[in-house]
């Protein structure tokens, strides 16, 4: 008798707790027409990260609403181990003409899956590793970080700018190396600081590390981690009466901190699943690696798409001025808004890593008027000189 | 340096709120012999319950009290799951987890990337926020912190001071001798659940209404186990929760002030484990005296007249 009612209540507990998971997948059709594209997206995060997997969602809801042809399907929160069977899901039972996979961590799997089905078409973002059948693609922000380096260089006060790291690898620490360029040729006595968290998706220990970082004396903040909470911080503290800068990263995020939030960089993933499906629509796909710029319009300015820079901090942009080689004397705005022309006219017109750059440890890696390489970029593992500490092992 | 004491210890505080609300309601639910180990999914429906609110009445107050009434409702499931139907708690507390995190993500889904409209204000102690250093740690923070501490003080009282108490603490320790003596076994327990799943959704208010102000999913980021250690740590007394709370919260802010001078984040984080396994420890050493006076009907489902 105790031991029917114990199965009742785990079947009964289980039953609910189905009922949630099932409840929560998410499943959207377009109506039919007669060439129909169906492409099915594995998320590595939750959506509501407000971050990475968010942003791609966004990109998928754009294009869903743009193509009257195109049917797409989601699976969010799918660990790296598990995308084999999701890929197999889509393919076999949901029939989908094209997978995207969105974390680094599903390369082999997509690799192998384009071997196994011939006659599917495969989108991998973030890895490097291609086939007959496997594309890449990727939207690269580290022209933003420079602008908002050069805002947080010229309005910092302490001198004290901070960085909470996501995990110390290349594409991290290349940014936090942009960034801090922009610092430098706004304000060379400005050093950057710089604590990891080991997580891209941790609210609390970003906000920790954060109010670390302010407690040190920083009072400007930039950051990778997928939430709002160093945003918040900086609100926090700014509200209180000590101003400390922020800068939104890969979503809008300026609504969190209307008074702290002076720029940010945002990712457009929708122009990108634009190209790539409309391409794959005309027949004319090919498995080139897209690496989008700001040129490409994947990589814009802002802290909201309304406003490259949060109106609030415009004239103390524009009082502070500079001089630099090849615009001479030059407010920090117009330097701003002359940089980001370039960098949408491409990486030839201006680019933030051009030598001379020496690591912080005295070393030239970038002679003098070298454009770094995009094999340099991608494998980037030390600090720039104004960069404070060693990148972690 | 002044600044980096004064953050630690104000950090300290906020951080260690939250998980001293759910230990008090975790102390008092295994006290009268329930194991709840659906601390995280309690939490995580209170953050989203209170977050919601706020949002749609513009009071926090009002918030605050669906989170409470969210927890109650959400741990009523593991009550009637553990005392009525006498299942195996650990199984239905790990699926209350699991419930209340894909629930609260479920609900929350909409709100996401929403900031809070209205902030509730640090409420400042007259004269005594003015003392330096104490005044600007101790007496200027928001409601939580000060309700937790008058919460974490009366459970005291209510657990080793009243009759209630020890009715309460009896039903967890020989549930048989407190039927005999008159008590309803279910009554006491579901009331104590329910207690617990108020606290614990009270405790998942402050981290979306204080601590990040916003909802995002894996907002509890593992708390709900931390609370579970913390209620071993104190050795399931209140007052000692207190120590706990803070000193695990300390631990979590220090793993980003300590960083720079080479100390990784992942070793701190590890701390509040390494403490509970110390706790036990010293427990299992301690021959002769029962130390660790964990509940001794605890996880032990009773039925009735059943010896």
């Amino acid at each position: 008798m105790k031991f029917t009612k114990i199965i009742i209540a785990v079947i009964l507990v289980m039953l609910l707790a189905a009922a949630v998971v099932f409840a929560g997948g998410e499943k959207e059709t377009e109506p039919v027409e007669a060439k129909k594209i169906k492409a099915g997206f594995i998320y590595v995060g939750p959506i509501g990260d407000y971050g990475w997997s968010h942003a791609h969602d966004v990109g998928r809801k754009y294009v869903e609403g743009k193509f009257p042809w195109l049917e797409t399907l989601l699976v969010e929160s799918v660990p790296e181990a598990d995308s084999a069977r999701i890929i197999d899901r889509f393919i076999v039972e949901e029939k989908c003409d094209v997978v995207f996979t969105t974390s680094f961590g599903y390369m082999d799997d997509t690799v192998k899956a384009g071997e196994k089905y011939p006659d599917k078409l495969f989108m991998h973002c973030s890895g490097f590793k291609q086939s007959e059948n496997v594309g890449t693609y990727f939207a690269e922000l580290y022209q933003m970080y420079y602008l908002n380096g050069l805002m947080a260089g010229a309005l910092t006060r302490s001198n004290k700018i901070g960085y909470v790291g996501a995990f110390p690898i290349p594409e991290v620490v290349r940014h936090i190396n942009a960034f801090a360029l922009g610092i430098k040729d706004a304000n060379p006595d400005a050093k950057v600081h710089v604590r990891w968290i080991f997580s891209w998706y941790d609210p609390s220990k970003a906000k920790e590390a954060a109010e670390a970082l302010v407690a040190d004396g920083c009072d400007a903040l930039a950051f990778t981690e997928d939430s709002p909470a160093v945003i918040e911080v900086g609100q926090e503290h700014t509200e209180k009466g000590k101003p400390v800068f922020t800068f939104g990263h890969y979503s809008p995020m300026q609504q969190f901190g209307v008074d702290s939030v002076v720029s940010g960089q945002l990712v457009d993933w929708g122009v990108m699943y634009e190209k790539i499906l409309k391409d794959i629509y005309d027949g004319t796909w090919s498995n080139e690696d897209l690496w989008w710029l700001a040129a490409e319009d994947a990589a814009l300015l802002g802290g909201s798409f309304e406003d490259k820079i949060n109106p609030k901090f415009t004239d103390e942009l524009k009082a502070v001025t500079v001089e630099v080689p090849d615009l001479g004397k030059i407010n920090v705005y117009n330097l701003i808004m002359k940089r980001l022309d370039q960098m949408n006219q491409g990486t030839d017109v201006f680019d933030p890593f051009v030598g001379p750059i020496s690591d912080n440890k005295g070393k030239v890696r970038i002679p003098s008027g070298v454009k770094a390489s995009k094999g340099q970029l991608l494998s980037i593992d030390y600090y720039v000189d104004n960069i404070v500490g060693d990148v972690p092992k | 340096m002044d600044s980096i004491l004064i953050s630690v210890l104000n950090r300290t505080l906020v951080a260690g709120t939250p998980l001293l609300l759910a230990t008090l309601g975790e102390i008092i639910t295994e006290r009268s012999g329930i194991l709840n180990l659906g601390i995280e999914g309690m939490m995580a429906v209170g953050a989203v319950a209170g977050f919601i609110v706020t949002l749609a009445t513009g009071s926090p107050w009002l918030g605050m009290a669906s989170a409470i009434l969210a927890g109650i409702l959400i741990s009523a499931i593991h009550a009637f799951v553990s005392i009525s139907l006498k299942a195996n708690q650990v199984v239905s507390g790990l699926a209350l987890t699991m419930l209340g995190l894909g629930g609260a993500s479920l609900f929350g889904r909409p709100f996401i990337g929403r900031p809070l409209p209205v902030k509730m204000a640090p409420f400042r102690i007259p004269i005594l926020a003015d003392i330096p250093l104490v005044g600007k740690v101790l007496f200027n923070q928001d409601p939580f912190f000060y309700l937790s501490l008058i919460l974490g003080v009366l459970l005291w009282v209510l657990l080793s001071r009243t009759r209630w108490g020890i009715q309460i603490r009896s039903v967890g320790e020989n549930p048989a001798a407190s039927e005999a003596q008159g008590l309803n076994i279910s009554t006491v327990r579901y009331i104590c659940v329910l207690i617990g799943g108020g606290l614990a959704g009270m405790a998942g208010a402050h981290l979306s209404l204080i601590y990040s102000k916003s909802w995002t999913e894996g907002l509890t980021g593992g708390r709900g186990w931390i609370v579970i250690a913390l209620t071993i740590f104190a050795l399931w007394n209140p007052l000692r929760a207190f120590l706990g709370a803070y000193l695990f919260g300390c631990i979590f802010v220090l793993q980003y002030i300590l960083q720079p001078i080479g100390i990784p984040p992942n070793l701190l984080g590890m701390m509040p484990y390494l403490a509970t396994l110390a706790v036990l420890f010293a427990g299992g050493l301690k021959k002769g005296r029962r130390y660790l006076h964990a509940p001794a009907m605890l996880g032990e489902p009773y039925t009735k007249g059943e010896r």
